[in-house]
């Protein structure tokens, strides 16, 4: 009896003594109950590339619903082309275009080149998102089908042209994962299908296998790179695999998007299946996507 | 047989004291929390706002805590904007919550209904970095529920988070920010 007496006695001061550290006690105990609970929730990954661009392809990223991206891209000359052109800023080659999120997980997309005067057009359907938490992926997957216009003249016109001989067509496949805070990673298997080749012996039908991440510098600023492997049996002649070297500035609203390539073409045909020129050789372009993003949506 | 007696008695004491001081160890948690902030700078207004805010207080031993997940905010003006006050600014993958917790300085009678504004003393964690605030709150208590409302300001660079010289006037250096808290005892 006289034992128990004694336990009562000391368990009644230990609760005395706890009173010392109340404050750190609850904090613990919330967030020991926020531990619990965040098990139960699913945190998507946000952010793995600064813009739907890479640098000329394009990222697993959409624009949020209800924004309007206008890009505006530039590409000049070779730097090979010495003094007498600016190393190359003599000729520039452009790509007006805009883009717009319908959901969070379907962006659409339309664009101008000046390079071939191609019209291009785009969806971009998020079929996946990286998350951890109670529901685990470890890849965001994106879908991108793209279909391209060249409206050049015909080369000639007294033979009998059909209107689709103008037309070609990509499926891409994006598959990328943020590994940290800095690096991001992404592979980008592709499918072209172009209507009409120059030679009866070309393929119609090529096939490329992308690779491109990026890794922050500081918080504000990128270096991103981006490579596209032609399949050989499924490449035209004389064409070489692109790649480009950048970085991306960001400020507020804007991406400024600086880049060396050795592709003139801004829409995955003209870059992935028909860049011309070697980087070993000096073949290299320098140039810019602006980008700038309006909120015409409702706001989140 | 006298002994066993008094250790009866202690016994009865001691339980009586700890059924006492049980009944009065009073716990009050959040059923609802909203925090708001607003960015009042001249060329843009920023709002945002949680409903995930979560805390625990401690009626007999006047202690509290709050906290709140960054990411929850919602309400910029843009998703980008979003994207920017979590990697940029409040840089949510290293510091996901931010916190309150101390104890109130008045003493306050949780069983009686009435309103009283009270100072609560304590650290404020924000983007991991801790400052001893004293802020002002108003608690009604209500038939064993309690609201608690509160608005204080919160400076940038007290926090380390550094604003460009670019979004200087699209971005206020001191932040309102606003919390209401429905709490019932557990």
């Amino acid at each position: 009896m006289k034992k128990l007496a004694i336990i009562v006695c000391c368990t009644l001061f230990a609760v005395e003594g706890v009173n010392a550290q109340d404050t750190t006690d609850i904090l613990a105990q919330l967030e020991n109950e926020m531990k619990k609970e965040e098990k139960a929730v699913t945190n998507y990954a946000t952010a793995t590339f600064k813009t739907t661009r890479l640098i000329n392809g394009h990222t697993v990223e959409n624009v949020g619903k209800g924004v309007l991206d206008v890009k505006i891209s530039h590409r000049f000359g070779n730097l090979n082309a010495g003094g007498y052109e600016l190393f190359g800023l003599d000729n520039a080659t452009m790509r007006m275009g805009v883009d717009y999120g319908v959901t969070r997980y379907l962006m659409v997309g339309i664009g101008r080149s000046t390079f071939e005067k191609t019209y291009d057009g785009y969806l971009k359907l998020k079929i996946l998102r990286q998350s951890s938490g109670k529901r685990k992926m470890p890849v965001t997957l994106s879908y991108v089908p793209t279909i391209a216009l060249k409206s050049l003249k015909y080369e000639d016109p007294n033979r009998k042209n059909y209107y689709t001989s103008r037309l070609s067509f990509t499926h891409q496949l994006i598959i990328g994962r943020k590994f940290s805070d800095g690096t991001s990673i992404q592979l980008m298997p592709t499918y072209i299908h172009q209507n009409l080749v120059s030679l009866n012996k070309e393929p119609n039908d090529m096939f490329a296998i992308g690779i491109g991440g990026r890794q922050k510098l500081t918080k504000r600023v990128s270096i991103n790179v981006e490579y596209y492997y032609q399949l050989p049996d499924y490449k035209l002649a004389g064409t070489t695999n692109s790649l480009s070297v950048g970085f991306d500035i960001e400020t507020g609203g804007h991406v400024f998007q600086l880049h060396f390539t050795n592709s003139q073409g801004m829409n995955e045909r003209t870059f992935i299946s028909g860049t011309k020129g070697k980087w070993e050789k000096g073949d290299i372009l320098f140039g810019f996507n602006i980008s700038r993003v309006f909120t015409i949506g409702k706001s989140r | 047989m006298m002994m066993q007696k008094h250790a009866k008695y202690i016994f009865f004491i001691a339980a009586f004291c700890c059924s006492f001081s049980q009944a009065f160890a009073q716990e009050f948690n959040t059923v609802k929390g909203i925090i708001h902030f607003r960015s009042d700078a001249p060329l843009e207004l920023i709002k945002a706002s949680s409903n995930e805010m979560r805390g625990k207080l401690d009626a007999q031993k006047k202690a509290f805590a709050f906290t709140v997940k960054i990411r929850s905010f919602a309400g910029f003006n843009s998703p980008l904007q979003k994207e920017h006050f979590n990697e940029n600014y409040l840089e949510s993958n290293l510091f996901p919550d931010a916190y309150f917790s101390g104890k109130i300085i008045e003493d306050i009678d949780f069983s009686k209904n009435g309103t009283y504004t009270i100072r609560a003393k304590g650290n404020l964690n924000i983007h991991g970095i801790t400052q001893e605030r004293i802020i002002k709150s108003e608690i009604t208590i209500m038939e064993g529920k309690i609201r608690i409302s509160s608005a204080f300001t919160v400076q940038l660079s007290d926090h380390n988070i550094p604003v460009p010289k670019v979004v200087h006037e699209k971005l206020a250096s001191e932040i309102n920010v606003e919390v209401n808290a429905d709490m019932i005892s557990k």
